[in-house]
Parts: C-alpha cells; sequence; structure tokens
C-alpha cells in the first residue's frame, strides 16, 4: 500500500486537524445549500414524500415579477437597507468621531450608545412597539403635550411610513455596536497623518476628506458589508414589530420566506431563499464598488 | 527538517476513504427531512393497552403548563410507571415548525394542532393516529368533535372552546344606558354611539396585530357572506373579495372606524387591554381569550361577549362566533402509543377537563364540565347558542388569509373599500394561480 507521506511533504495527519470544521461547514451549510437548489426545482411542501419537479417555473416567477408579495418583501427590505446603511453608517462614524479619545466620559458614552447591542431584537421589538403605539406611546403623546398634535404620526400602522419606523429602531439598536467598530478603525489611524495635514493648512473637514476617510476605508467596508447584510436579515425585529405574519407594509425578504415556509410551501420558499442570497451578494459587492469610488475619488 | 514534524499518525488512502465515508453517513443523516421522507403512517391507535411509558406532550400553551403539570400528577398517580413531559413551543415556532418536529416521533406522542392549516396539514403528513375506536371519544361534546375530523375519519378531539368576537364591560354598558344587546346593524352603530355620547371608546380595535384584527373579520362576515364555507370559497376562488357581500362589509368597517379608538390600524392589543381594564373602551374587539388578560391587568367588572350582527335582526344566520382548537392528538409516529392514547383518556375525565377549563380560564368541548370559574360560568350559555365556527380558520393559504384580513384593516387605515378588495384579489388571484 502505497503511503501518503513523504519526505518534503507535510504530514498527511494534518490534514485532520480541520476536518471537523470542514465537515460542520459541509454538513451544516455546503449540503442545506445544495438540497435548496434541489428543493427550489420542486413543489414540495415540507411533509409529504412526494412531489413534483416544476424545474426553473419558481425562480422564472420570482425573477420577472409573479409575485407581487415577494416584489413587495424586496421593495421594503431595499428601502429599509437604504436607510439603514445610510443612517447607521452616518450615526456611528459621527459618534465614533465625537468619542474617539479614550477620557472617562467617553468611555462612559461609549457604552450607553454600545447598551442596545446586548439586548435581544424581540426586546428592542417590545419596547419600541410600545414607543410606537398611537395613543400610548411617549412620541405621540409629547407631540399632544406640546401641542403639535399635526406631527402625529400612526407609525407602524401607516402604510406609507411603517418600514422606515422600523429602520429607524434598527438604527437605534444598532449604531453603537458599529460605533465600536468605527473607533477601532480610527484609532489605527497614525496621528502625524493628521500633523502634517494641519501644516499643509488642512482645516477639520479637509482632514476628514484627505486622511480620515480614506484610512478609515477598509473599516467602513466592513460596516457597510455587515450593516446590509443585517438589514436583510432584520427578522426578529420586523415579527416583533409587525406580529406574525407581518403585514405587507413591514414585510422584508427574510420575514416573507418565513411565510412561505409556514405556508407548508417549501420549494417555493428555498427558490425564494436562493434569490435572497443572490440579491444580498450583488447589493454587498455593489456597495463595496461604490464605496472604493469614493474612497478613491477623497 | 521534515520528520520533526511528523506526527506518530500516518493516513493511507483507505483512511480517507473512511472519513469521506462518515462524511456521506452526516450527508444521509441530514437529509432525512427532505423529499423522499416516509411521513407517518396513519392508522387507529391502540385501544385497551396500559400506561407504562414516560411520554412526550408537545403544544404552545407555555401559560397552561403548571396547571398542565397538576394534571399529569394526577395522571401518574393513578398509572404509576408512566410519566408525561410537557414539550413547550412558542406558538409561532410550533405554527412554523411542530410538524417537522413531531413527525420522527422523537417528541410529541401526545400533541395538540391549531384548527386550520396545521391539522389539515398534519393529517395529511399522516401524522394523527385514528382516534375513532376510543371509547373516550364520547365524552366529547357532538358539536365540537367534526373539528378534530377529515373526511369522517376521527384524527383529533378539539379540548377549548374559545368566542371569538368582542367582548365588553358590562358596568360600563349600563352606565351608558344600554339595555338590551344590539340585534342587527343599524342597532350596533346606536349601540356605539351611545357609548361615546357617555365619553368611552366604543371599541377598541388592535388593528396593527394581524392576529387579533381579525378576530373581528369572523363576526363582520359570518351573516354577510352567501355561504357558511364563504372562506374556503375565497379560496378556491369562487367568491372574490371584489364581490357585493364582501364590498358590503368592508363599507360596514369603514363606518365602525369612527367609533374605534384614534389610529385604530396601528394599534397593538397591549395597551388596549389596559384601555379596556382602565373602562375607557366598551368592548374590546378581539376574543374571549382576552377575559383572562384582563382580569390579570386588574379588571373587576362583569364582561361578556356580544358580536356585531351586520344584517337585519331576520337575517342573520349567526349570534357570534366561537371556535374549537387546541386538538389533542396521537402520534402516529410514537412508540408510546398506548400511554398517549391513556393520556388523552385522562384529559377527557370532565372532572381533570374541569381542572383545566377552571385553571386556565378557558370553556373546553368536553361534555359534563363543571365551570366554577366566574367569567367562564358567565359565558357558559354561549356553549349552545347559534354561533358560527369561526370562519377566518378555512383559510388554508395564510398569504390569501393575509391578504383578505389585511383589506379590512385598510379600510379602517381610511382605503376606499373597492381599492382595498381589488388589491386583496390580486393577491388571491396570485396564490390560487
Amino acid at each position: 500500500m502505497r503511503k501518503l507521506t513523504g519526505p518534503g511533504r507535510p504530514h498527511p495527519a494534518l490534514y485532520l486537524f480541520p476536518l471537523p470544521a470542514v465537515v460542520l461547514y459541509i454538513v451544516f451549510f455546503v449540503i442545506p445549500t445544495v438540497q435548496a437548489v434541489q428543493y427550489a426545482m420542486t413543489d414540495w411542501d415540507g411533509f409529504s414524500p412526494d412531489y413534483e419537479v416544476v424545474g426553473a417555473d419558481n425562480l422564472v416567477k420570482l425573477a420577472t415579477g409573479g409575485d407581487s408579495l415577494f416584489t413587495n418583501a424586496l421593495t421594503n427590505n431595499l428601502k429599509f437597507l437604504l436607510v439603514v446603511v445610510v443612517l447607521q453608517t452616518l450615526l456611528s462614524l459621527g459618534l465614533a468621531l465625537m468619542l474617539l479619545r479614550n477620557t472617562k466620559v467617553s468611555v462612559f458614552v461609549r457604552s450607553v450608545y454600545f447598551l442596545p447591542a446586548i439586548l435581544s431584537s424581540v426586546s428592542v421589538a417590545f419596547i419600541w412597539r410600545f414607543v410606537y403605539d398611537p395613543n400610548v406611546g411617549p412620541i405621540n403623546q409629547g407631540l399632544a403635550a406640546i401641542g403639535l398634535e399635526s406631527l402625529q404620526s400612526g407609525f407602524l400602522g401607516d402604510p406609507d411610513q411603517a418600514i422606515y419606523w422600523v429602520a429607524m429602531t434598527q438604527v437605534w439598536a444598532h449604531a453603537g455596536q458599529l460605533m465600536v467598530i468605527f473607533i477601532a478603525g480610527l484609532q489605527q489611524i497614525p496621528e502625524d497623518l493628521y500633523e502634517a495635514a494641519r501644516l499643509d493648512g488642512a482645516g477639520r473637514w479637509q482632514q476628514f476628506r484627505h486622511v480620515t476617510w480614506p484610512l478609515v476605508a477598509p473599516t467602513t467596508a466592513i460596516v457597510v458589508a455587515y450593516t446590509t447584510i443585517q438589514s436583510f436579515k432584520a427578522f426578529d425585529l420586523v415579527l416583533g414589530l409587525g406580529g406574525n405574519p407581518p403585514r405587507g407594509s413591514l414585510d422584508i425578504l427574510s420575514t416573507r420566506i418565513y411565510t412561505t415556509f409556514t405556508n407548508s410551501e417549501f420549494g417555493y420558499a428555498a427558490a425564494q431563499s436562493l434569490l435572497f442570497m443572490v440579491i444580498i451578494l450583488a447589493v454587498t459587492v455593489l456597495q463595496r464598488r461604490a464605496l472604493k469610488l469614493t474612497q478613491k475619488g477623497a | 527538517m521534515p520528520s520533526s514534524h511528523r506526527l506518530p499518525i500516518s493516513i493511507d488512502r483507505r483512511g480517507l476513504m473512511g472519513l469521506m465515508g462518515a462524511a456521506g453517513v452526516a450527508y444521509a443523516a441530514s437529509s432525512c427531512a427532505g423529499p423522499g421522507s416516509t411521513s407517518g403512517g396513519g392508522g387507529p391507535a391502540p385501544t385497551g393497552g396500559s400506561a407504562t411509558d414516560t411520554i412526550s406532550f408537545a403544544h404552545w400553551r407555555a401559560e397552561d403548563q403548571q396547571v398542565f403539570d397538576s394534571i399529569i400528577g394526577g395522571f401518574t398517580g393513578s398509572n404509576s410507571d408512566a410519566g408525561v413531559e410537557q414539550d413547550i413551543s412558542p406558538s409561532q415556532d410550533y405554527q412554523s415548525s411542530a410538524i417537522q418536529r413531531l413527525r420522527g416521533g422523537e417528541v410529541g406522542d401526545a400533541f395538540t394542532a391549531f384548527r386550520g392549516a396545521q391539522f389539515e396539514d398534519m393529517v395529511a403528513a399522516g401524522l394523527f393516529a385514528e382516534l375513532a375506536d376510543q371509547d373516550f371519544v364520547s365524552a366529547y361534546s357532538e358539536r365540537f368533535r367534526p373539528v378534530g375530523q377529515k373526511d369522517g375519519t376521527q384524527y383529533g378531539l378539539p379540548y377549548q372552546v374559545v368566542f371569538l368576537m368582542p367582548i365588553y364591560n358590562v358596568d360600563l354598558f349600563e352606565k351608558a344606558g344600554v339595555s338590551e344587546l344590539p340585534q342587527d346593524w343599524d342597532g350596533f352603530l346606536a349601540l356605539c354611539e351611545q357609548l361615546r355620547s357617555a365619553d368611552v371608546t366604543p371599541i377598541a380595535w388592535p388593528g396593527g396585530d394581524a392576529g387579533n384584527a381579525a378576530q373581528l373579520f369572523n363576526s363582520m362576515t359570518m351573516n354577510n357572506a352567501p355561504s357558511d364555507d364563504y372562506c374556503a370559497k375565497i379560496e378556491s376562488g369562487d367568491y372574490k373579495c371584489t364581490d357585493d357581500w364582501f364590498l358590503k362589509t368592508l363599507g360596514q368597517y369603514a363606518e365602525l372606524a369612527p367609533y374605534m379608538q384614534k389610529n385604530a390600524s396601528g394599534s397593538a392589543p397591549e395597551p388596549l387591554q389596559q384601555l379596556f381594564t382602565e373602562q375607557e373602551a366598551g368592548m374590546l374587539a378581539t376574543g374571549s381569550y382576552h377575559i383572562a388578560a384582563t382580569r390579570a391587568l386588574g379588571a373587576e367588572f362583569a364582561m361578556d361577549v356580544l358580536s356585531p350582527i351586520t344584517t337585519t335582526a331576520e337575517e342573520a344566520r349567526f349570534e357570534g362566533v366561537h371556535n374549537a382548537t387546541f386538538i389533542l392528538g396521537v402520534n402516529s409516529a410514537s412508540e408510546k402509543q398506548e400511554t398517549a392514547v391513556a393520556w388523552l383518556e385522562h384529559l377527557s375525565d370532565p372532572e381533570v377537563a374541569g381542572e383545566y377549563a377552571n385553571g386556565t380560564a378557558q370553556h373546553v368541548t368536553v361534555d359534563g364540565v363543571e365551570y366554577t370559574n366566574a367569567d367562564l360560568k358567565r359565558l357558559e350559555p354561549w356553549l349552545s347558542k347559534n354561533t358560527a365556527l369561526a370562519p377566518r380558520y378555512q383559510f388554508l393559504d395564510l398569504d390569501v388569509e393575509a391578504a383578505v384580513e389585511a383589506a379590512c384593516v385598510a379600510v379602517v387605515g381610511g382605503q376606499s373599500p373597492e381599492q382595498a378588495a381589488e388589491e386583496a384579489q390580486k393577491i388571491v388571484d396570485e396564490q390560487i394561480g
């Protein structure tokens, strides 16, 4: 029997070390993904032993707008994504810039902003469900108290605004967490670059534009990619705020897929999941490219 | 030097093949849930066996856990070799994943099902062992037994009865001068007006919570629809949301909107329970299941249920709405079916059912139960009234159901009935193909 060992080669037993991780990856990611492709081509209901192969029908229906519920969820998700990515990135970067120094006050304020990140999404949802209540919630109550009833909102009950209010909750919950990542990135920027910029007569904005922004690029890329994925997966927050199943104005892709699974349409839900993966991938790639362009321009 | 990095292990091709085989076994295990798996076989549950195993009882009612613990104590007292372990999931999880969890038979030797899509799917999956041969079936009211049947076969036994119609504050009604409950639509609007004149929000309606909001749908449609199986017929395409009867219903929702709390379409149920408890709302338009919840918040006034009658008194087919749910079953994939049957038999005893009913403030479907809870006693006459079996559970497609029920919320939110109906029908058409 020919051994796989030999002079100059790593010992084959070394290949055993990553094996547990590889097996877990295969069993819990690769196989389910392959199975999702398989199921996506069927009308399997999730429990019957029999199913029909429907080929690409499920994917075609989704991709061509034949399912208005899915299209609506995608539209909502893109609105949600846009608000969350822009606001959360700007807010967390702004907070990081303000709280960059390691003073006692800064450290305390950072921990206050970070606090929502340690709450479960369900807790956050229930807190904000109360805040957004149009009758007893503090926002409408406060507006009424100062005579601004005309500015009161129906919040989650207003189909035109509902998804944006959920997005605001998401920003509230995660801005502090991303602030910490930005602080770590900002603290890596050498101080002498700022000194050089100041010697060249650069003001605060110019220092930010020509030093901070380009050098914080890797951190921003991580934050934006993380926020994007988080926005597509804001499942528990939406269900907590909007109930199950959420109404059309609050439905996003993850909740739509969940409803489809619950509706015993596993084949169709698998097709939705595949498209979901492709959409996240595409949006993330586009974002990274856009970010590189803005930072090269700086 | 390479040899210094060597480990005292060597591997040959056969070893690698073995590892790949292990990965294959893992693949096979992970594929068990996929198409091609065998479902439960159905077939009759055993009769006359003895309870000698510890079984798993799967359900979603965490609030009943203590009462069930007490009932289990009674069961194990008379079956010393048996035991029952509760396997409780949150209701949403149970709704979405119970079939997958139960079909292997490892959990849920005895289990429960929601009426509607879940029961139908579980029957189709062969999860229920047939119960027709069990003597204890006769302990259940004939009126409610059909809820656990499919094509004439008794698969399950609904255990709870709830009234899915608005609850009202009897004292507040009296203070507002309401001497007689309305028997028609004009009377119901007059009642709302009377309550509003007494500075009370006539109807607290949680339009922001789909599940609770939709309970009013039952009352609003049951007498308007041309047949009793109208939700099933919307789903089959025989009826449309744009039909006159449904447009009339949506128009009536619009008529009710001014009598609901402000921004009703965005309201959550919890603040409304508080509003009702504090006697600032005359009706809470959800169901009798909220009586216990408002009692827990401190409500001490008398409560009853009433349903808006959307037609004239002569045209009305039903006085109210009930639902029979928490359908008990024996898992056909279980190897402990004899004990599971004994557990169901125990629950079917009127004394045990009474312990459950009074402990959880829920009516039950078992005959001969003595209700000692004051709220249950007050509502007991409704068990024999002419109430409709909650129509909304005829929907088997969640998206169709959500679209139809959302039309009602949209109208309260200000959309025109015609537009809401058209939007709902568009989704229904897409879903039913």
